[in-house]
C-alpha cells in the first residue's frame, strides 16, 4: 500500500473511497437518524421494559409447557370441526372469487394506460381499490356482522372486499406495465374501449391474472381463518369460543390445525402458480 | 416442417404430406383434448361456487334477521355520519399505533437476521439443519394471523402495548426474512469470491460482499412491511394490545355508530400517510 501510493504521487488516490459524496451521504445519515429517534421514542413513550424482553423468552417457553401443551388433538378430530373447516374453506373461495370479479373492473379503471377517464373513473377506482385494502379485513367482518348478523355472509362479504383490495392494486400494476403496441393498433382501427380491453389487453394479463387469482386465494384464506372470530363463521368462531372459554389446550390444537391448513393450501397455490407458468 | 421436406426430396412428398396429416390429427386429438379437459374443470370449478354459494350464502344466512333491503340501508345509515367529540380522543391512540407499528417492525427487523441468514441456501451455515428451520420459521410466522398471535402475547405479557408490539415482530418476520432470503439468493457471487480469496472471515463476507448487494432491497421490503403493519396495528386493539383498535372496540361496543366511522377515518388517514411515506421512500431508492 505505502509503497504504490509513494510511487504515484496523487493526493485524490490517498483520499478515503465513499459511494455516497457529500449531499447524498447527508440523507443517508439523516434517515438513519430519523429512524432511530422514532424508534428510541417509542420505546419510551409505550414504556417498552427492554431488560425483561430476554427474561420474557423463558416465561414464554414457560406458559406454552404449562397452558398450552399437549394440543387437545382429540377435539379437532371430530365432525364438527371438520364442518367449520370446509366451512372456511367455501368463504375463502367464495370471497375471493367475487373479489376477483370486481377486481378486473377496478383494476381496468385503475390503471393509469388504460382508464377510461384519467379525471373521473381514475381517482374514483384508486379510492375504492385504496380503501379496500386499508381497512383491515376483520375490520369489514365486524362491519358487516353489525349491519347482517352472524354468519357466513359477512364473512364472504368481507372476504369479497380484503381480496378486491388486494387484487385490484396487483392487477392494476400489471395492466399499467402491459405493451402499448397492440392496444394503440387496435385503436387505430376503430376499436372501442371494451373491444380494446377485450383483445389487446386481456391476452397480454391473463397469466398474470391467473397468477394473481391463485395468490389472492391463498391469501384469503388465511384471512378466513380469523374473520370468524368477530362472528362470521367458520374456524375463526370455533377460536373465539374456546378463547374465551380459555380452553387453552384446544386452542393450541385449533392454532396447530390452522397452521396446517395454510401450509397446505400455499403448498397448492405454489404448485398451481408453477404450472400456470409453465403454460405462458 | 419446410426443411424436411427439402431434404427428403421429390419422392417422398407423398410420405411427408402423410406426415404431416399425422400430426395435424395428433394436434387435434391434444387440441380436443385439454378443451375437454379445461371444459370439464370449469364444469367442476361451476359446481363448487354454486355449491358453496347454496352452503353459505342461501342456506347459513339468516334471511329474517336481515329483513328486507330497506332494513340493510337502515342498518348500513347508522354508519354515516362523523362524531365530532370523538376527535380529541384520538390522537393518543393514533400516535400509539403508529409506534407500535414502528416498533414491531424494527424487532422484526432484528429478529429476521438469523432467519434470513439460516434461510438463504447459499449462505446457511449448515444446510440439513439450520435452511429448514428457518423455512420453519417464516412459514409459522406467516401462516398464522396477527390476531392469533395477539391473542398469545396478550396472555404471555398482558394487556397493552407490549403484546402488540411482539405480535407484529414475529408477525413481520416471514416476509421481511423470506423477501431477503431471496435477495441474498440472487447476489452476484463475485464479490463474495473476491473477499474470501484475500482471507476475509465469514462475518466480512456477510458485511462486506453481500450486505451491500442486498441493502436496498432489504430497506424497500422493510418500508412496504411497515405500511401493511400501520394496517395491522389498528386492529390489535380489538383483542387487547392497545392503539385505535381499543378505541373502535369501545365505540362498537356502546353503538356509537358515528364514532366507529371516525375512527375508521382515522386509521384510513394514518395509513394514508404511511403509504405516502413508503411510496417517496421507495422511490428514492430504486
Amino acid at each position: 500500500m505505502d509503497k504504490s501510493s509513494m510511487a504515484i504521487e496523487n493526493p485524490a488516490s490517498r483520499r478515503k473511497w465513499r459511494r455516497f459524496k457529500y449531499p447524498d451521504s447527508l440523507y443517508g445519515y439523516g434517515a438513519w437518524l430519523i429512524a432511530f429517534t422514532v424508534i428510541v421514542f417509542s420505546i419510551e413513550y409505550l414504556n417498552i421494559p427492554l431488560d425483561r424482553l430476554l427474561g420474557m423468552l423463558g416465561r414464554m417457553g414457560d406458559i406454552l409447557a404449562a397452558r398450552y401443551y399437549p394440543p387437545d388433538i382429540e377435539y379437532i378430530m371430530d365432525q364438527d370441526y371438520f364442518g367449520y373447516v370446509v366451512e372456511t374453506i367455501q368463504m375463502a373461495y367464495l370471497g375471493a372469487l367475487f373479489g376477483l370479479l370486481i377486481t378486473i373492473p377496478v383494476a381496468w379503471f385503475a390503471s393509469y394506460n388504460m382508464t377510461p377517464s384519467r379525471l373521473f373513473v381514475y381517482p374514483i377506482a384508486r379510492m375504492f381499490g385504496m380503501s379496500c385494502r386499508a381497512v383491515h379485513e376483520t375490520i369489514w367482518a365486524i362491519l358487516f356482522v353489525s349491519i347482517l348478523g352472524f354468519g357466513m355472509l359477512p364473512g364472504v362479504l368481507a372476504l369479497t372486499l380484503f381480496s378486491t383490495g388486494f387484487a385490484a392494486k396487483l392487477f392494476a400494476e400489471e395492466i399499467e406495465s402491459i405493451d402499448m403496441g397492440p392496444v394503440e393498433a387496435m385503436r387505430a382501427t376503430g376499436a372501442n374501449l371494451f373491444q380494446v380491453m377485450v383483445f389487446g389487453v386481456w391476452p397480454q394479463v391473463r397469466v398474470a391474472f391467473t397468477g394473481i387469482a391463485i395468490y389472492t386465494w391463498d391469501v384469503a384464506f388465511r384471512a378466513a381463518t380469523v374473520v370468524g372470530f368477530f362472528g362470521a363463521g367458520g374456524m375463526g368462531w370455533y377460536l373465539k369460543r374456546n378463547v374465551l372459554q380459555i380452553e387453552t389446550e384446544r386452542v393450541a390444537a385449533i392454532i396447530i390445525s390452522i397452521i396446517v391448513l395454510v401450509i397446505i393450501s400455499e403448498a397448492i397455490s405454489a404448485w398451481a402458480r408453477q404450472v400456470v407458468m409453465k403454460m405462458k | 416442417m419446410k426443411t424436411e421436406t427439402m431434404t427428403s426430396g421429390k419422392e417422398s412428398v407423398g410420405s411427408t404430406t402423410a406426415k404431416l396429416g399425422g400430426l395435424a390429427d395428433e394436434i387435434a386429438v391434444k387440441r380436443k383434448r385439454s378443451r375437454m379437459m379445461s371444459g370439464a374443470f370449469s364444469i367442476f370449478l361451476l359446481a363448487l361456487v354454486l355449491w358453496s354459494v347454496d352452503v353459505t350464502v342461501i342456506k347459513d344466512t339468516d334471511w329474517e334477521r336481515i329483513g328486507s333491503l330497506e332494513n340493510v340501508l337502515e342498518a348500513t345509515n347508522r354508519f354515516i355520519g362523523i362524531d365530532f367529540e370523538l376527535f380529541s380522543n384520538l390522537f393518543v391512540p393514533a400516535l400509539e399505533t403508529l409506534l407500535i407499528a414502528c416498533l414491531g417492525t424494527f424487532f422484526g427487523l432484528i429478529l429476521c437476521i438469523p432467519a434470513a441468514w439460516f434461510g438463504a441456501m447459499n449462505i446457511t451455515p449448515y444446510k440439513p439443519v439450520t435452511y429448514p428451520l428457518a423455512r420453519l420459521m417464516m412459514t409459522l410466522s406467516r401462516s398464522i394471523h396477527e390476531i392469533v398471535w395477539a391473542l398469545f402475547f396478550v396472555a404471555v405479557v398482558g394487556l397493552g402495548a407490549m403484546a402488540g408490539v411482539m405480535a407484529i415482530a414475529v408477525r413481520s418476520v416471514g416476509f421481511i426474512a423470506k423477501m431477503t432470503a431471496e435477495a441474498i439468493e440472487d447476489i452476484d457471487y463475485r464479490p463474495v469470491e473476491a473477499i474470501r480469496a484475500v482471507g476475509g472471515s465469514p462475518f466480512q463476507v456477510i458485511y462486506y460482499a453481500i450486505l451491500p448487494q442486498v441493502l436496498p432491497q432489504i430497506v424497500s421490503v422493510v418500508v412496504f412491511e411497515w405500511e401493511i403493519n400501520i394496517r395491522r396495528s389498528a386492529i390489535l386493539g380489538l383483542v387487547g394490545a392497545g392503539g385505535l383498535g381499543l378505541v373502535f372496540f369501545r365505540q362498537m361496543n356502546t353503538y356509537n355508530y358515528h364514532g366507529v366511522t371516525t375512527v375508521i377515518l382515522a386509521i384510513l388517514i394514518i395509513i394514508l400517510l404511511g403509504e405516502a411515506v413508503s411510496y417517496f421512500v421507495r422511490r428514492r431508492l430504486i
